[in-house]
């Protein structure tokens, strides 16, 4: 009797979700956009016999069934929870939780694409920058201080470091790692936190010879709530949110940002853009090839231009303190062949190679 | 489309279900074979008339060799049956490979034909090859119904990864099989197990081994623990694949005979292969071993007869020199088991016996997963100290302690101490009744989280389709 009814309840349970998973996944609405995964989501596959004899369509089938899965988010979750706790593993898919962060743990270093690195920005400043004074800051990674305490692995940030110095004599290293620690970083983004970021400008500035120094006080903060960063969706697991803070001051507010790829002005700060895909896109706007930030009020006529990544938008504001004209150029989306077409290079101004490992790690894409 | 995917689980199972048991009795294999051609059409659209035409020609062959009027006639139509099967598996699996050797030998540039590996193909072949050869022994009888010999060719619970099913072990299900709530609960579990191995263990590990293969140091522990998991993984990945054959076999009836039986138990590498990959092992056995004289005969033609037969094995696993070598390693251990090694084996107390055991599989999966002979070299010697490596580093000691717990279950999960322990349980009188809310339960927490696993990661690989 027990076993009559111990097999029937299995094949309730076994058939149950198949046939009820198979019933909510043609029955739900399939999603254009994950939130927490900030991608795309695969559709149904277009049919046609040549697609379905080459394959395609079940290539595609298969990913759009992973895709769409109802309760996809939830699912992960569960696996992560599993992977964390019960099997005890100390980063699911790199990720790791160390207090209330989520960290991805990165470590390894590519030198043949720092090598490349060095060789792009060496270029560069050999091409436009001949005389002037040149810069280079690698931006630590969050994981670079949670890794030694947490037992994770970590990216030996002095041997990039070292690699950059050795091929680019011409151009100075400024060491930004003690200016910073983990409570500077998002707790679920992988970037850093404006607010906390006075300290590292002022090395900037200092180490760039600049006479300018900032503190917490000559701003205001605007405060953006509830800031979930990228690594939030891919950790699959709840976190608590942060809160983005935008630091403001009557110049910044008058200070005047050109964008040459949409030919317009834009505004310093653009908060409207915190509901959308990347909450980050607050500070100016977001990726954009080439920007031109003017201090109105700017008392100096010292001009730098600054190669950088996503980082560079929340630190610029606060180096044109010190300032009159800040040119940023992210080189992941512009040729550096362009740049005459829109800087003035007869002007004498210092120049800044401002990049996280990941971008020195994955040089290949900076044009 | 292997079973652990969504695709599998979610949409082809439970509609294939739906429309077998809906069927009646003389349409349930019809409904087979049609859901058994579109499970490989959806995997190899083009490479399906193959797999058609291969069991077409295994049924005429059969008949053939049925009805032939004299011995001669049916020994002719066998050899032809064998040299069809066996010429479209060396010409799909094997050209490169000879090409590749012809000019490497005589200094020729035959261009290489680049042919893709239909899936299944060496399984398949096997299976086809059994059924002729039995006919022509007049072992069973030619199969007069073309649905049920293609059902039985390309039924897809066993069509792309085994177990090898014979035509005699199965004749009896495809002509009438009863199906019973507690055959496919039974079923249903063994699925679930199954999926469950190769989803959360041998997928896991697989992450490992990849890690470890990409890491940025070498040492010594880091080749010895990547040797281990990938023993692990490939057992759990193809054990586990087994299990789902056979889960799902029960669910529609079928009884598969049983692939696996806990092999690293094993005290010797006779014994091991006596509990792996059981189907492929009886079948060179019953149909290349003992054909050849078998262990009936002389000394040195017995020799002759294993290194043959292993080299065959071996080349059956792959076109390449690694699984050659494969196959003649674990010849020459069985050999010398043969010789000497067993009686000096079965002296030593039982932990040697498994220490030697695990040491010799673990070197074979060395040579097995190495491409090509010089990665093969280079681990072994890394493994041995010869490369000169520190013992460790903390890449090393970090992957180590990431997996641990995953490396424990795998190693105990390998033996059947849970399987016992079940048991027992089951027999008492409250682990009995407990057992029927928590034996259905456990299996659903089992599917949803292999779901989690599967919804989460795309590294979803399985080693034994490239066979």
């Amino acid at each position: 009797m027990n076993r009559k009814l111990k097999d029937k309840l299995i094949l309730i349970c076994f058939f149950g979700i198949l046939i009820g998973f198979l019933l909510a996944n043609i029955l739900t609405r399939d999603a254009a956009y994950s939130a927490s995964e900030r991608r795309k989501l695969a559709r149904f596959p277009k049919l046609s016999s040549e697609r379905i004899f080459d394959g395609t369509v079940f290539e595609q089938f298969d990913k759009y069934a992973l895709d769409q899965f109802v309760l996809r988010d939830g699912f992960r979750g569960i696996k992560a929870l599993f992977a964390y706790n019960l099997f005890r593993q100390k980063d699911n898919n790199g990720l790791y939780f160390w207090g209330d962060h989520i960290v991805k743990m990165k470590y390894k270093m590519n030198e043949e694409s720092v090598l490349n690195a060095a060789k792009k920005m060496n270029g560069i400043y050999e091409k436009y920058f001949i005389g002037m004074d040149a810069y280079f800051a690698i931006i630590p990674d969050k994981n670079d201080y949670s890794a030694s305490v947490s037992g994770r692995l970590s990216t030996d940030i002095e041997k990039m470091a070292g690699l950059l110095r050795n091929n680019m004599p011409d151009i100075r290293e400024i060491k930004l790692f003690d200016t910073l620690s983990l409570d500077d970083y998002y707790l679920t983004d992988i970037h850093w936190k404006q607010e906390n970021l006075t300290g590292t400008v002022n090395r900037l500035l200092e180490s760039m010879g600049n006479p300018v120094r900032i503190s917490g006080n000559d701003f205001e903060k605007k405060e953006l709530y509830p800031f979930f960063g990228v690594y939030y969706g891919q950790a699959a697991l709840p976190a608590k949110p942060d809160t983005l803070s935008l630091l403001t001051a009557d110049s910044l507010e008058k200070s005047l940002v050109f964008d040459y790829e949409r030919n317009e002005q834009i505004h310093i700060y653009a908060p409207e853009k915190f509901g959308g895909t990347d909450p980050y896109d607050v500070f100016l706007s977001g990726a954009k090839l080439l920007l031109k930030i003017t201090d109105t009020q700017s008392e100096t006529d010292r001009e730098l231009v600054l190669f950088r990544d996503s980082f560079g938008s929340s630190i610029a504001p606060l180096l044109l303190t010190g300032y009159k004209t800040i040119f940023l150029v992210d080189l992941r989306y512009m040729s550096s062949e362009l740049l005459p077409e829109y800087i003035d290079f007869s002007v004498k101004r210092d120049v800044l190679f401002l990049y996280g490992a990941d971008v020195l790690n994955n040089s290949h894409m900076l044009k | 489309m292997p079973f652990s995917s969504v695709s599998f689980l979610y949409f082809f199972l439970p509609v294939t279900a739906a429309l077998y048991f809906s069927a009646s009795r003389k349409m349930k294999n019809l409904i087979l074979l049609i859901a058994s051609m579109f499970f490989y059409f959806y995997g190899e659209p083009v490479y399906s008339l193959l797999m058609a035409f291969s069991s077409l020609t295994g049924y005429l062959y059969g008949l053939w060799i049925q009805k032939a009027k004299s011995k001669k006639e049916a020994r002719f139509a066998l050899i032809c049956s064998v040299v069809f099967s066996i010429g479209l598996l060396v010409f799909f699996k094997y050209s490169d490979f000879f090409i590749e050797n012809i000019n490497s030998l005589t200094g020729a540039d035959i261009p290489l034909l680049y042919i893709p590996l239909p899936i299944g193909i060496s399984f398949y072949t096997f299976q086809i090859l059994s059924y002729t050869i039995d006919v022509y022994r007049g072992q069973v009888e030619a199969e007069r119904n073309i649905i049920d010999f293609s059902a039985y060719v390309s039924l897809f619970p066993q069509l792309i990864a085994g177990p090898i099913v014979r035509y005699c072990d199965i004749r009896n299900d495809l002509r009438s099989r009863s199906h019973s709530v507690s055959g496919a609960a039974s079923g249903a579990g063994r699925f679930v197990i199954g999926l469950t191995k190769k989803v959360l263990i041998a997928n896991t590990l697989a992450e490992l081994v990849s890690s470890l293969a990409n890491a940025a140091e070498s040492t010594v522990l880091l080749y010895w623990i990547s040797a281990a998991a990938f023993s692990l993984q490939i057992y759990y990945d193809f054990s586990g694949y087994s299990d789902m054959a056979i889960g799902l076999g029960r669910i529609f009836g079928f009884h598969f005979p049983e692939n696996f039986n806990y092999p690293f138990v094993s005290k010797s590498v006779t014994e091991f292969w006596r509990r792996w990959h059981i189907s492929l092992g009886t079948w060179f056995r019953d149909y290349v071993y003992i054909p050849m004289g078998g262990s009936r005969i002389g000394k040195a033609n017995r020799i002759r007869n294993i290194l043959v037969v292993w080299f065959l094995t071996g080349f059956w696993h792959g076109a390449q020199w690694n699984f050659v070598i494969w196959g003649l390693y674990f010849a020459f251990l069985l050999i010398t088991e043969k010789l000497f090694l067993k009686r000096v084996l079965d002296r030593l107390p039982r932990f040697f016996r498994h220490l030697y055991l695990i040491l010799a599989v673990t070197i074979s999966f060395v040579i097995f997963n190495s491409n090509g002979t010089a990665m093969m070299r280079t681990t072994l010697k890394g493994m041995f100290g010869a490369l000169g490596l520190p013992f460790s580093g903390v890449e090393t000691v970090y992957y180590l302690e990431s997996y641990a717990v995953v490396l424990l279950i795998a190693a105990v999960g390998a033996t059947p101490a849970a399987a016992i322990a079940a048991k027992r349980l089951k027999k008492s009188r409250p682990g009995e009744k407990a057992a029927v809310f928590l034996e259905p339960a456990l299996y659903a927490c089992m599917l949803l989280l292999a779901t989690g696993y599967l919804v989460d990661g795309s590294f979803n690989p399985f080693l034994y389709f490239r066979f």
